[in-house]
């Protein structure tokens, strides 16, 4: 799925009726990450081209690997205020990521509190000259990876507003292709290639696995047969498995279930 | 009325999400007869658990009425998990700019029937006016929704009808589920609002909100909440029933004059 992300989302779009849709897709003159070769993927250069295309002051991206909460990013700051960030670990408080990032809308900071870690972050952020007025897009992807892209604007509220409006359906086709790229590149695809199984698709695929039947299953579990069926369809989708007996194999070799 | 409450804001109104959880439980467990999992009277589930939006309608006394929730197709979500089967087998559809809509509900037994504020077909009219707004503001160009055959067709009759269906129809428990495309455009949303005859901002200020949750209702604790409520019925009345451009302007500005007292306008807005 991840390594598919982006022939997915070009197949939504043909399948929808998309065509009359403004700047729902990635625009000609943004180039596609996915169409480079791996090695040379040019996250920076595309972040600028977005600052340029939809006139910006900045864009930053930022992803989150969910097993060890650590963050990583792309950003067209300046070298001095990405050294000053990582040094005073603004990261660990910064509210446009840790909070912005569990909204499903775009997120103006407007919105966010003032407290004293957006303080912290935008006092020493105004002394680099970058402003406090901007918006981050969060992107949920299917492995509980979390990314989100930030921009900023200098502009006059009422001006900064308009362009909101004018570019936010092309902010979220750009914040969710920057993610899939990031997150299929080698070092976290590693770590994320552990599907995101429930607990009771681990429940129904351990029972399978002991040569239970559905029934028995649905019985064990006070569930209906078909909510058994349901269960183990979603599991076989999350391992890539096309059948119960695949899923199976691979849930044991992830260390997912036991052996039965 | 209607207020967005996600992840962020969520802090600020327990009251109102457990009464969200608990219409719930009344409509999908006892109502429909979804297999939905039913805890002391309030249904949730693992999606509950994944920050999503609720847009949440609101009675003129505060009660909740009507509520939906909002999950993107990029992650985890109701399509690509427990509702696979409406897509027979096929992959969920995952796009930045799709949100998916699961637990579309109407408090039947609290809401009148006919026309006019506090009925049925009003407060689902706002609802998903509130949905497209919100969407649109997100950059969000379509939504998928999840829905039974009933509110199909009261989406088909409220000048809302799905352009297309996703998958099959596929059974929920004793009825059956369907997921119907809508988009999230202007005409669309003008459709609707020409429909329900609601020409104002459906989004309800946080401070205003605010009493919701703290007191019993409106109506009968907090007097000028609902006063302010009254106002703005009589102000976006006068708009509506302006027969020239004249009086139509005239009418606007009273309401211009009244906006603090009134206070309808969200910051929800992205």
């Amino acid at each position: 799925m991840v390594t598919n992300g982006l022939t997915l989302l070009s197949l939504d779009w043909r399948t929808l009726r998309m065509n009359k849709l403004p700047g729902a897709y990635l625009d000609h003159d943004l180039f596609d990450l996915g169409a480079l070769p791996r090695a040379s993927n040019d996250y920076l250069g595309f972040l600028f081209s977005v600052r340029e295309k939809f006139g910006l002051d900045d864009v930053a991206y930022a992803g989150m690997n969910p097993i060890n909460g650590s963050i990583f990013g792309h950003v067209t700051y300046g070298d001095a205020w990405k050294t000053h960030y990582v040094q005073m670990g603004l990261h660990r408080i910064d509210p446009t990521l840790l909070k912005a990032r569990r909204s499903i809308a775009p997120v103006d900071w407007s919105r966010l509190e003032r407290d004293d870690d957006f303080r912290k972050v935008f006092n020493d952020a105004s002394d680099f000259g970058i402003s406090d007025q901007g918006l981050t897009i969060p992107v949920r992807g299917p492995f509980g990876d979390v990314g989100g892209l930030s921009v900023t604007s200098s502009l006059s509220r009422p001006e900064w507003n308009k362009l909101k409006a004018n570019v936010i359906v092309g902010l979220q086709s750009v914040a969710v292709h920057m993610h899939d790229m990031v997150i299929r590149s080698d070092s976290l695809s590693n770590l994320l290639k552990t599907p995101n199984l429930s607990q009771r698709e681990v429940e129904v695929l351990q029972w399978i696995s002991a040569g239970k039947a559905q029934q028995d299953i649905a019985d064990i579990l006070t569930i209906s047969y078909r909510t058994v069926e349901v269960h183990l369809r979603s599991a076989r989708h999350k391992l890539y498995a096309l059948t119960t007996a695949q899923a199976v194999g691979r849930a044991i070799a992830m260390g997912l279930i036991y052996p039965g | 009325m209607i207020i967005v409450i996600d992840a962020l804001n969520k802090h600020k109104y327990p009251k109102l999400l457990d009464e969200m959880f608990k219409l719930r439980a009344r409509v999908f467990g006892d109502r429909l007869g979804w297999e939905v999992n039913i805890v002391d009277g309030r249904e949730r589930d693992q999606f509950d658990d994944l920050d999503p939006a609720y847009v949440i309608g609101l009675d003129d006394l505060g009660n909740v009425v009507a509520c939906v929730r909002a999950l993107q197709t990029t992650g985890p979500h109701m399509l690509s998990d427990v509702f696979s089967a409406i897509l027979d087998g096929e992959p969920p559809i995952r796009s930045a700019t799709i949100w998916e809509s699961t637990r579309f509900c109407v408090d039947t037994k609290r809401l009148a029937r006919g026309q006019g504020r506090n009925t049925v077909s009003y407060a689902t009219c706002e609802l998903m006016l509130g949905s497209l707004e919100y969407a649109q503001a997100s950059g969000i160009t379509d939504i998928i929704t999840v829905i039974d055959p009933m509110m199909d067709r009261v989406l088909k009759r409220s000048n809302n009808a799905p352009y297309d269906y996703v998958g099959k129809v596929a059974d929920m428990g004793k009825v059956p589920a369907l997921a119907a495309l809508l988009d999230c455009t202007d005409e669309r949303i003008t459709r609707l609002r020409n429909f329900a005859g609601i020409y104002h901002d459906v989004f309800i200020a946080e401070d205003e909100i605010a009493a919701a949750e703290s007191y019993e209702s409106f109506g009968t604790v907090n007097g000028a909440a609902r006063v302010s409520a009254d106002l703005e019925k009589y102000c976006d009345d006068q708009i509506s029933e302006s027969a020239t451009e004249k009086e139509k302007h005239a009418a606007l500005r009273l309401k211009a004059a009244l906006a603090d007292r009134i206070r309808s306008r969200s910051d929800m807005r992205a």
